[in-house]
């Protein structure tokens, strides 16, 4: 393989990356709130959803507007329920992704009399951002410049929820209130607040992921266009477990996965589908190697010495 | 295999974490435990609530939700064959939400029926158009039984990863779906391609393999009836064999079971193993009994609608054929709907998000009347619950039992003021 080839396939793999980062650090986020946020998928498809619809009205910038506005309703009716009436967040999250398909499904043939996909002629696709110092360093430059701006806060997110997490008190609350709610209950802090705020970050990063996938690597929105990316970005968090930084790597390695994917199908006789599986595939085995690590450690401290 | 000591604290240290995230996740207590669903009128709040939340969403864009819902109801249940399509349309969420129901009740999230399905589809499409010597008494159990194979081997490796490594069984199952309908689309776009067309289908399966129908003008056929034949068999199979118990035991406490000499990692592979082997039936009955062949990526989703249907059932097997008629009857009058009012069929899909968001949700009146029903005394149900205490968590959910009907009843009224009310009831 050479250097072209080699660098094009890690510039895709920056940018495919980058909204299962964001859903990963969404995810990260409310597990360390203690809530395992199922509905990734969901959050990402409003935020895909508002940000066509938007995006078709105003322009880009009302496309991330409308984004993040789609999935913190989503986020709210979310919270509603695991936060606010203690439902079991497994089936509610698998309820609101269901919900969030459902209402997609429903409101394009309503609103705009088109069937599966809604690509409105004159949306205009996220800028890219050419960094004009950046762009000149000879193999870097490539790399890391040229993507739309979702692409930099998602590399942005990583430091910033590391920093909110445990350089924060409200991030140093909210680990607390995931780690032994009663105990930091008992504290004096708000559990119910913190899980909140958890859940709503969450939404607009997951917003912002979904408004990648629509309004960037494709500019349009049909409701199965997420395909997984929640999940994928579940396991990525569970490979970090939930730290931002171990999650930011498992989610570009998924990436990875993924624009290989797009790279195979390139290339002739080998079966589309058979190349498809391999993001899908690679989750499964990531999370097998984790938990034999995982194993490992577990019987070293069962056993000193 | 009995669990030594070492192998209860390996599958069962933080079970009361419920969901521990990072590597090794362990099991968390069935949401259809009896302590959250304790009798039938439990289903019934869902199901009013998700009415009415499509009954907002319709009225929202403009359109009338009694009429809608009217026609829905003509359509589905009045004159023989619209009700035979009825029941047509709800055979494959029998199935599914059977499926679920199975390993919802042992605690184990299997959100890959929908794979099962398209491999127990395939498989008996496979056996439909190869076998095609064989008399028609032996070829469709056999079909079946291979389904069965399928849908259970295809559920057994996430099985494994979860039981003995603590893998996740959400994520697993669901990625898997993705590689098994992948897989089956490679397999009719390539070897099992239906000659001469260019769809990707299967050739049709020996018209001896094909499930009779009942009457003409409707595909309703019998695989309905193994369906609900099926139904009376978990039901069997959760309340009155060793087995079953111990799916029970599992899902209502895993740390209890464990104590009591339950295998815990046992009980998870059989539960999923039967979870999928439904799902695989699920499959073959609609390329048995509706397609005649298996085609690409033909599921509108069956696997995850068993979800809602197994919550709307309350996790009462035989409560699962009401609740899959329900989603049956939404589908086959939603067909009209859609082709006459413009109504899209994904409406379907906001009630089953609706039901499965509100399925667990706790209400504050259901809290109160609980407190009411517990000096009344509860089911014979809650006693593993009660006998291992789980800290407050535990203390607010052990008996849903009483309090339930009345809930129920109420229910309307509940749901709005819930959010505030159940934090409050908690604090």
């Amino acid at each position: 393989m050479d250097v072209q080839v080699l660098q094009v396939l890690l510039s895709k793999t920056l940018e495919m990356s980058a909204p299962i980062l964001l859903a990963a650090m969404a995810g990260a986020l409310c597990r360390q709130a203690g809530i395992v946020n199922i509905g990734l998928e969901g959050l990402m498809l409003a935020g895909a959803f508002g940000a066509v619809v938007f995006g078709h009205l105003g322009g880009p910038a009302a496309g991330l507007g409308g984004a993040v506005l789609c999935a913190l309703l989503s986020g709210v009716v979310f919270a509603l329920f695991v936060v606010g009436m203690d439902a079991d967040q497994i089936v509610a999250g698998l309820g609101l992704n269901l919900l969030v398909v459902g209402l997609a499904g429903y409101l394009l043939p309503v609103l705009f009399n088109v069937q599966g996909v809604f690509s409105p002629p004159g949306l205009q696709p996220l800028p890219r951002w050419h960094l004009p110092l950046v762009e000149s360093l000879p193999v870097a430059g490539g790399l890391l410049s040229g993507y739309d701006p979702v692409v930099y806060l998602s590399w942005a997110s990583v430091p910033a929820c590391w920093f909110f997490l445990y350089r924060t008190v409200l991030g140093a609350h909210m680990r607390a209130a995931g780690e032994a709610e009663e105990a930091a209950r008992a504290a004096g802090i708000n559990a119910a607040g913190v899980k909140w705020l958890a859940l709503l970050a969450g939404a607009v990063l997951c917003a912002l992921a979904g408004a990648q996938l629509s309004l960037s690597q494709v500019t349009l929105f049909n409701k199965q266009m997420t395909a997984g990316r929640g999940f994928i970005a579940l396991a990525a968090f569970y490979f970090g477990n939930a730290r931002p930084m171990p999650t930011a790597i498992a989610s570009l390695l998924f990436g990875f996965f993924e624009a290989l994917q797009f790279r195979l199908q390139a290339e002739r006789g080998v079966p589309s589908q058979m190349v498809q599986m391999l993001p899908y595939l690679a989750v499964v085995l990531a999370l097998v190697l984790v938990a034999v690590r995982e194993r490992r450690r577990r019987i070293r401290v069962a056993s000193p010495g | 295999m009995r669990m030594g000591a070492v192998d209860v604290m390996d599958t069962t240290d933080t079970v009361d974490a419920g969901y521990t995230g990072g590597a090794g996740t362990d099991l968390r207590r069935s949401p259809l435990a009896p302590g959250r669903f304790g009798a039938l009128a439990q289903g019934l709040l869902p199901f009013v609530l998700a009415l009415l939340a499509g009954a907002v969403v319709l009225a929202a864009t403009g359109k009338d939700p009694l009429q809608i819902y009217s026609i829905v109801f003509r359509q589905a249940f009045l004159g023989t064959t619209n009700l035979a399509d009825t029941l047509l349309f709800s055979t494959p969420l029998v199935f599914t939400g059977l499926a679920a129901l199975v390993a919802f009740r042992a605690g184990v999230f299997n959100v890959g029926v929908e794979g099962s399905l398209y491999l127990g589809a395939f498989a008996a499409a496979w056996a439909g158009f190869t076998l095609t010597g064989l008399p028609g008494a032996a070829l469709v159990p056999l079909c079946f039984l291979l389904a069965v194979l399928a849908g259970g081997l295809w559920a057994w490796v996430p099985a494994l990863l979860k039981a003995h490594l603590q893998v996740d069984e959400v994520v697993t199952t669901f990625m898997l779906n993705y590689v098994a309908i992948l897989f089956t689309s490679l397999l009719v776009n390539g070897p099992f391609l239906a000659p001469g067309t260019a769809n990707s289908m299967s050739p049709q399966v020996a018209p001896q393999a094909q499930i009779p129908t009942f009457m003409p003008g409707s595909q309703f056929n019998w695989s309905f009836v193994l369906a609900v034949l099926l139904a009376v068999g978990v039901w069997w199979l959760l309340q009155s064999t060793v087995p079953g118990f111990a799916i029970r035991m599992v899902g209502d406490n895993a740390r209890f079971a464990a104590a009591s000499g339950i295998s815990v990692k046992r009980v998870v592979v059989y539960s999923m193993l039967i979870s999928g082997a439904l799902g695989g039936l699920a499959g073959a009955s609609h390329v048995l009994g509706v397609t005649g062949r298996f085609i690409d990526n033909f599921s509108p989703g069956y696997g995850f609608q068993g979800i809602a249907v197994a919550l709307l059932a309350a996790g009462r097997p035989i409560l699962v054929v009401p609740a899959a008629i329900f989603f049956g009857a939404l589908t086959n009058g939603g067909g009209l709907v859609q082709l006459f009012s413009n109504v899209p069929i994904d409406l379907i899909n906001v009630l089953q998000g609706t039901v499965m968001l509100f399925a667990t949700a706790r209400f504050a009146l259901r809290f109160r009347l609980r407190r009411a029903g517990r000096r009344v005394g509860r089911g014979p149900e809650a006693v593993p619950e009660a006998a291992v205490e789980k800290g407050a968590h535990a203390e607010v959910q052990a008996d849903a039992g009483a309090g339930a009907g009345a809930g129920a009843g109420a229910g309307a009224g509940a749901g709005a003021g819930a959010g505030r009310d159940g934090a409050a009831g908690e604090a």
